[in-house]
């Protein structure tokens, strides 16, 4: 059976982002690919788009959204995955991803990722709108494991048996957010290493890395900071088993300049290592509680 | 111990989104009424685990503090001029209960203020006062021209085409296909560039003033105009034509010589320079 669904290994990614822009345009940085937020894009029709057809001409990108709401009980957004379909038939990119999550219900949009509750009700409503979404995109799906900060008593299912089903029914590819299972074993009280050991390996096609605030009592998905050292560890375990896999670092918040956003990426390489001993803490930030999750706003001032 | 419920997915979500857009129940509706069908389940515990380190109660108030703070973040950024000149916290107050009256329905974050400002208008502090005070007239404005400011940016329009030059016949001229023309009750244009510029403007006395924003090469430019320029500009973008642009504006001002050649020939030169004509 082929790994990553038969998807390239990209190498090292980051995040496009849009303070960025200017900054890749004239230095062509040695970056292997970007990542770009698809509703950042899907609707804009002046710079943005602009910029990513130059960019998406000189790197491998991928398509990631926040918005597709693979586990609402509203119908699918038709005029989100018509616009969805137009952007990746202009820009090429080598997959499509999203979250297992739902954004909203009734038509509002509450532009969170929200956990599911996961059990057999879910799995099979999640499993119908990958195909659906599948078969309209004509391209495998890759799902993101979502940042939690709740779970439910009607769940049924551990997170990773759901994915390793849901993958299985689908033939929908993963993306493995391994700060997101950090996060959510904080939040959630479950074994981070007992979830990368029961993920399906050979489906993973791509890890993302980010930073997170802890609270003390509960962690954030702040993507504003460095990555964390159990992160990085889980990291180490995690890209032994998938046998390599894309990787990215998100970084949404607070984001610095781009040579310091590289050269946190290029961290990983060391971590790829499955020798390679890292440096042991788990840092608990006082500051005001920040916001989770990217969110897919510019700001013009640039442009103007 | 935790209870085992079966919730319809449905009714949990509508349960769910419920609690994270009114959290104080402010609305009157009890979202514990979602779930009155269901047996066992009647509490925010019956639905949502409790971890070694937080209640149910807890764990949920993670999204509930999030949900407000993500939308007010985007309006913030969306409207930053007008957070500067109301403050924080009258902003913040007023773009609570907008996002409360009107919860987004749109994937793209870039229409959550597309209401804004008229849920401003709609909501004056001074609605019960037969006299009105100028302030939210200003803000009502500004609201008004930040977010076309982002529609502008955003918009689809032809971008290939051929920029006039001081040699181009002037019956060839044509406006850009980006060309939005306002009009104000004050000096918003003047305010919002001082804004931007990190300056700190203070609040503006009533005065008219006028401004046309370009977009060339997807980046936008703004340009103050006197009346007589955003009229004369206002008839070209009917008309598409110069000389009957020309024209209306001499019937407006009954043949005076407001728009002499001389007058004329100076608007054009200026204009040209900076991006108003294509040919």
């Amino acid at each position: 059976m082929a790994t990553r669904l038969g998807l390239p290994n990209l190498g090292l990614g980051l995040g496009l982002r849009s303070q960025h822009f200017e900054h890749i345009l004239k230095k062509n940085p040695a970056v292997d690919w970007f990542e770009v937020i698809s509703e950042n894009f899907m609707d804009s029709h002046g710079r943005p788009r602009y910029i990513l057809h130059q960019i998406a001409e000189r790197y491998p990108v991928v398509m990631h959204g926040v918005s597709l709401s693979i586990g609402s009980t509203d119908p699918l957004n038709l005029d989100y995955l018509k616009s969805l379909k137009q952007l990746a038939t202009e820009v090429q990119p080598a997959w499509i991803s999203d979250h297992l999550c739902w954004t909203g219900v009734l038509t509002t949009n509450s532009h969170d990722l929200l956990p599911l509750p996961l059990n057999d009700e879910s799995l099979k409503h999640v499993c119908n709108r990958i195909i659906q979404v599948q078969d309209y995109l004509e391209r495998p799906l890759i799902i993101e494991n979502p940042s939690t900060y709740a779970s439910f008593n009607n769940s049924t299912l551990p997170e990773w048996e759901f994915l390793r089903i849901m993958t299985e029914e689908t033939g929908c590819g993963l993306l493995l957010d391994v700060n997101n299972v950090y996060v959510s074993s904080f939040n959630n009280d479950f074994d981070p290493v007992e979830y990368i050991k029961g993920i399906p390996h050979d489906k993973i096609v791509q890890m993302h890395l980010a930073g997170h605030q802890n609270c003390g009592n509960y962690i954030i998905d702040t993507h504003d900071r460095e990555v964390n050292s159990q992160v990085w560890k889980l990291f180490q375990l995690a890209y032994q088993l998938a046998n390599e896999a894309s990787v990215l670092l998100e970084w949404d918040g607070n984001i610095p300049s781009f040579d310091v956003y590289h050269s946190e990426l290029l961290k990983s390489k060391q971590y790829m290592d499955a020798t390679f001993i890292g440096v042991e803490n788990e840092v608990r930030f006082m500051d005001k509680e920040q916001v989770s999750n990217p969110l897919n706003l510019f700001e013009m001032n640039k442009f103007l | 111990m935790q209870k085992t419920v079966k919730i319809p997915l449905k009714n949990f979500q509508q349960w769910m989104q419920q609690l994270l857009l009114d959290p104080y129940q402010q609305t009157g509706f009890n979202p514990g009424d979602l779930l009155s069908d269901q047996l066992n389940a009647a509490s925010i515990e019956d639905v949502i685990c409790h971890s070694e380190k937080l209640t149910a109660q807890e764990h949920l108030g993670i999204y509930q503090r999030s949900y407000i703070a993500r939308l007010r973040n985007c309006m913030s950024q969306q409207f930053s001029a007008l957070e500067y000149a109301l403050g924080e916290t009258i902003f913040c107050a007023f773009a609570d209960d907008y996002l409360a009256s009107k919860p987004s329905q749109n994937y793209n974050l870039a229409y959550l203020g597309a209401d804004f400002a008229d849920y401003l208008e709609n909501n004056r502090p001074d609605a019960p006062e037969n006299i009105k005070e100028d302030w939210i007239d200003f803000m009502i404005e500004l609201a008004r021209f930040e977010y076309a400011i982002g529609v502008i940016f955003e918009m689809k329009a032809e971008e290939d085409y051929q920029l006039a030059t001081i040699d181009t016949h002037e019956n060839k001229l044509k406006l850009v296909p980006i060309c939005a023309l306002f009009k104000f009750s004050f000096p918003v244009r003047k305010y919002y560039s001082e804004f931007k510029n990190e300056k700190q403007p203070n609040l503006p006395s009533e005065s008219e003033s006028y401004c046309v924003v370009l977009r060339h090469q997807f980046k936008l430019a703004i340009y103050d105009l006197h009346k007589e320029q955003f009229e004369f500009l206002s008839y070209l973008k009917e008309q598409n034509n110069i000389a009957e642009a020309k024209e209306l504006i001499k019937v407006q001002y009954k043949e005076n010589t407001l728009l002499s050649e001389d007058v004329w020939n100076s608007w054009k030169e200026s204009w040209i320079a900076a991006n108003f004509f294509q040919v």
